[in-house]
């Protein structure tokens, strides 16, 4: 029997040079992948640079007071981006309260539950649902979700009216019952925009939990456990950075939806916590809304909130991205 | 190979003969585009399609009026529509103005702006809602919060509507609609208007306050008050909005004291005293002056009527134009100006009347001046087929002429009439003509607008709602009694108001939260059940 190592390896203490630099069509790879990555850097930054130039004259005119007044009136000369912030985080919140748990639990039986024969038509439907465009979104929000949520908004009202977000200035008991205070809210935007970023983080958290070590699912199984405890114990551990990297994503992407929610909201610039009542406004559809006929003071106020929800948006996926990295994918299964 | 010869030469000469009227269909055409207005964009997509066939691309997309005049101004399209001219200076000291380039006003269109409202009594749609203009005025400034407020039922000649909050939706976005409706109120009620404005003056964005919905573009107003939660609402849009949707309007009540709607004909009796700006050299020519029409004595005249303007560049060395460019405009634009017109009428606008076509002529020639190649060879107003006047008669307006006289039903006081608005029939006893007195020439036979037609309806003989029985109570409504005034109309019965609901929607929303789980989830429980079933036949096969 010989030994692995040769008698000798000590001594040779150097290791053999390897050139760093790569060659052929290593080298054309990696300039040309390099390039490309830089160029998204490029592009954000340049992004970001062009936004922050746009809004600095705003910022130096309205000051700290641009974050701190609700009222967006250009004629008067009181611009301000308070209502319209908690505007942009309340619809995505509803939408992202909607929008986790359905894409978690699609990707789930995707990867886990679907028979193999229609896996792949569903990972198509639900890649077709990031495909359609968001006006359609919008308008489906608009004439055929509306109304039903409009009656599910009196319905939380009525029972869990007591928790603040919940409440509407209405009497839910009124004999005629009043509608139109039940529409164009935080809650019917974020019902469509939910529809809209549940296909993204669903590919992600699919994309991750396919991944997860067959080995590990197979000894979880032959130790006796059930399926679902088998996903608790393997899957969702393995997964975790995938899904909070997809709920991240989503949330980037939900905190910018723009032309769903221009159809959607009936624009109130005030503070209102009220997600079911009618009215509110998020930065981008207030930028839809009014940049057409927007002079040049008030496209550098709009472009001033514009940078502001980069920023925003910016900083949720740099913590997106610190906790997937410090929750490496399969570090709960190493254990 | 003589006979050849003449045939070619009979062919040629036969060719000349049929190109040479159309001298026109020789010109080059190049695609024009343009923004503006969504209070006229329903006609203006209607004219473009019909110019289509003659080879004229025009690519229009509304926004509203602000945008219009903004893109103009910054040379990114070839014409803009709006209802009111450059301001000059916002109040945030921002210019509104073309920003040097060279233009002219050019109207193209006229029509009301209406109020449509979705009111409904147990399960029925009001259509026959009547209000003054101070009425009006004090919905929309907050001041009057319910259906049931005495003013309504004033106006109403003492109909009661339920107690149901009013809910007015206005534009979101910068608008002449909102422009036109703020004008108005500023001159005819400035002590309403200027206090909750906070000062004096028009306005593109509506002041936004308590429980208004806000919503961009007149097509999403609509929508918005025909929608399911539109009950209670009431915003304002060009009448084609509600005429296209079979929604009703507000009869508005004018100066003879009746009620009228913004028909072709109302419109058009009203605009008669509309006074244009006709100081050449003004900034503001051929703009409207519309104090004559708000107040017009007229009992046909509908108070808030105007019209939409063009502006159309006539720098000699515009940036966009070229000849081909400016040909298609001056083609397009006349055949808007006459042709075009015809279909005004139906679609729920009114055509313009001689003087302003006759202004409008005068604003496509300065398309020549900037550039003498284009072509306006056989552009007269007596050839032009526009339905308020022929070319024999330039000195009277047709339309005006046979417009019916209202309802007596429609006066203040009187009726409620019971026929329904919206639907682009006029309001009028005159079955027959020449019975009204007033303006003569009561011809009912022939409209040119076609669609709108003047054969007027006698409430009391034709209306099939004389007997209807009210669905929720049992109850005969509107009881006849043999005037031609109440019959079919809607009434408040405002304390059974709770039986309309279907029943506890406790239950009802319990119900769909069941069955929406069901919805989503028993498919899945279904093919997983035969998955399961398959599974157990194939291991007992076994």
């Amino acid at each position: 029997m010989t030994t692995l190592h040769a008698p000798d390896a000590p001594l040779e203490v150097r290791p053999r040079k390897i050139s760093r630099k790569a060659t052929g069509a290593d080298a054309i790879f990696e300039h040309a992948s390099r390039a490309v990555g830089a160029s998204v850097l490029v592009i954000t930054g340049g992004v970001g640079l062009f936004l922050a130039w746009q809004a600095y004259p705003t910022l130096q005119r309205y000051g700290f007071g641009f974050f701190t007044e609700t009222q967006w009136q250009p004629e008067t000369d009181t611009l301000g981006i308070a209502a319209v912030l908690l505007g942009t985080v309340e619809v995505a919140m509803v939408a992202m309260t909607i929008a986790f748990p359905l894409a978690l639990l699609t990707a789930l039986y995707i990867s886990e539950y679907a028979p193999a024969a229609i896996r792949s038509t569903l990972v198509s439907l639900v890649d077709l649902m990031a495909a359609v465009p968001s006006i359609v979104y919008g308008l489906w929000g608009f004439f055929l979700i509306m109304p039903h949520a409009a009656e599910f908004a009196l319905w939380l009202q009525k029972h869990f009216g007591w928790i603040p977000i919940f409440q509407v200035h209405a009497d839910p008991d009124a004999a005629v019952w009043d509608a139109s205070r039940y529409i164009a809210s935080a809650f019917c935007a974020g019902i469509a925009v939910a529809m809209m970023v549940l296909p993204m983080s669903c590919a992600v958290m699919r994309q991750v939990f396919s991944q997860t070590p067959a080995g590990e699912k197979e000894a979880a199984l032959a130790l006796g456990s059930t399926r679902w405890g088998m996903i608790r114990a393997v899957v969702l551990p393995f997964g975790r950075g995938g899904i909070i990297g997809g709920t991240m994503l989503g949330l980037g992407r939900a905190l910018g939806e723009t032309i769903a929610v221009v159809l959607i909201v009936s624009p109130a610039f005030e503070i209102k916590p009220r997600i079911l009542e009618v009215g509110t406004v998020t930065v981008s559809s207030l930028i839809a809304g009014r940049f057409g006929e927007a002079s040049t003071a008030q496209l550098s106020a709009l472009l001033a909130a514009g940078f502001v929800l980069f920023v925003i948006t910016l900083i949720v996926n740099t913590v997106a991205a610190i906790i997937v990295n410090r929750s490496r994918s399969g570090a709960g299964t190493d254990a | 190979m003589s006979r050849l010869r003449v045939l070619s030469a009979v062919l040629a000469a036969l060719a000349c003969v049929l190109t040479l009227p159309g001298a026109a269909s020789a010109t080059v055409y190049a695609q024009i585009e343009g923004t503006g207005s969504t209070w006229s964009e329903l006609i203006v997509q209607q004219w473009i399609s019909d110019v289509d066939a003659n080879g004229m691309k025009v690519v229009y997309t509304g926004g509203g009026s602000s945008k219009g005049r903004k893109d103009f101004s910054q040379d990114s399209t070839d014409f803009a529509i709006s209802e009111i001219p450059y301001q000059g200076v916002d109040e945030q000291g921002n210019a509104d103005t073309s920003n040097g380039r060279e233009f002219a006003y050019l109207p193209i269109v006229a029509g009301g702006t209406a109020f449509t409202y979705q009111l409904k009594i147990g399960n029925d749609l009001v259509r026959n809602l009547r209000l003054s203009g101070e009425t009006l005025s004090r919905i929309f400034t907050n001041q009057i919060t319910n259906w049931d407020d005495p003013a309504i039922t004033r106006d109403n000649n003492g109909r009661k509507f339920p107690s149901l909050p009013i809910t007015p939706v206005v534009r979101s976005d910068g608008s002449g609609t909102t422009a036109q409706f703020t004008t108005w109120m500023d001159k005819m009620y400035p002590s309403i208007w200027r206090p909750y404005f906070g000062r004096s003056g028009l306005t593109s964005y509506y002041p936004r306050k308590g429980r208004m919905i806000g919503q961009a573009g007149s097509d999403q107003v609509m929508n918005t008050i025909a929608g399911f939660a539109g009950n209670g609402t009431i915003g304002y849009v060009e009448y084609s909005y509600p005429v296209n949707k079979d929604y009703p309007v507000v009869k508005v009540l004018n100066k003879a004291g009746y009620f009228v709607e913004p028909t072709q004909y109302n419109v058009a009796v009203a605009l008669t005293r509309a006074r244009i700006n006709q100081d050449k050299s003004s900034q503001l020519y051929l703009t409207q002056i519309l104090d004559g029409v708000y107040s017009n004595p007229d009992p046909r005249a509908y108070p808030i009527s105007s019209y939409s303007y063009m502006i159309i560049p006539t720098g000699a060395d515009d940036p966009r134009m070229t000849t081909a460019k400016r040909q298609t405009l001056a083609d397009f634009m006349y055949y808007s100006l006459c042709a075009g017109q015809t279909k005004a009428g139906p679609y729920g606008y009114s055509p313009l009347p001689l003087n302003l076509v006759q202004a409008g002529f005068d604003q496509i020639a300065k398309l020549k001046k900037a550039d003498p190649d284009v072509d306006l060879t056989d552009r007269d107003v007596t050839q032009c087929n526009n339905p308020t006047f022929d070319g024999k008669h330039l000195d009277q307006n047709k339309l005006a002429a046979i417009a019916p006289q209202p309802a007596a039903c429609d006066k203040l006081g009187e009726g409620p009439c019971g026929t329904e608005t919206g639907n682009n029939q006029p309001s009028t006893d005159d079955n027959s003509g020449g019975t009204t007195g007033g303006t003569t020439g009561g011809s009912t036979g022939s409209t040119g607008g076609g669609g709108g037609g003047s054969v007027g309806q006698a409430p009391g003989s034709t209306d099939p709602g004389a007997t209807t029985i009210d669905p929720v109570t049992g109850a005969v409504v509107g009881a006849p009694d043999g005037t031609t005034t109440s019959a079919g109309a809607i009434y408040a019965n405002p304390t059974e108001l709770v039986s309309s609901r279907p029943a506890d929607t406790n239950t009802f929303g319990l119900l769909a939260v069941l069955e929406l789980i069901a919805l989503i989830l028993l498919p899945g429980l279904y093919v997983a059940a035969l998955g399961r079933r398959r599974n157990a036949n194939r291991l007992g096969g076994r």
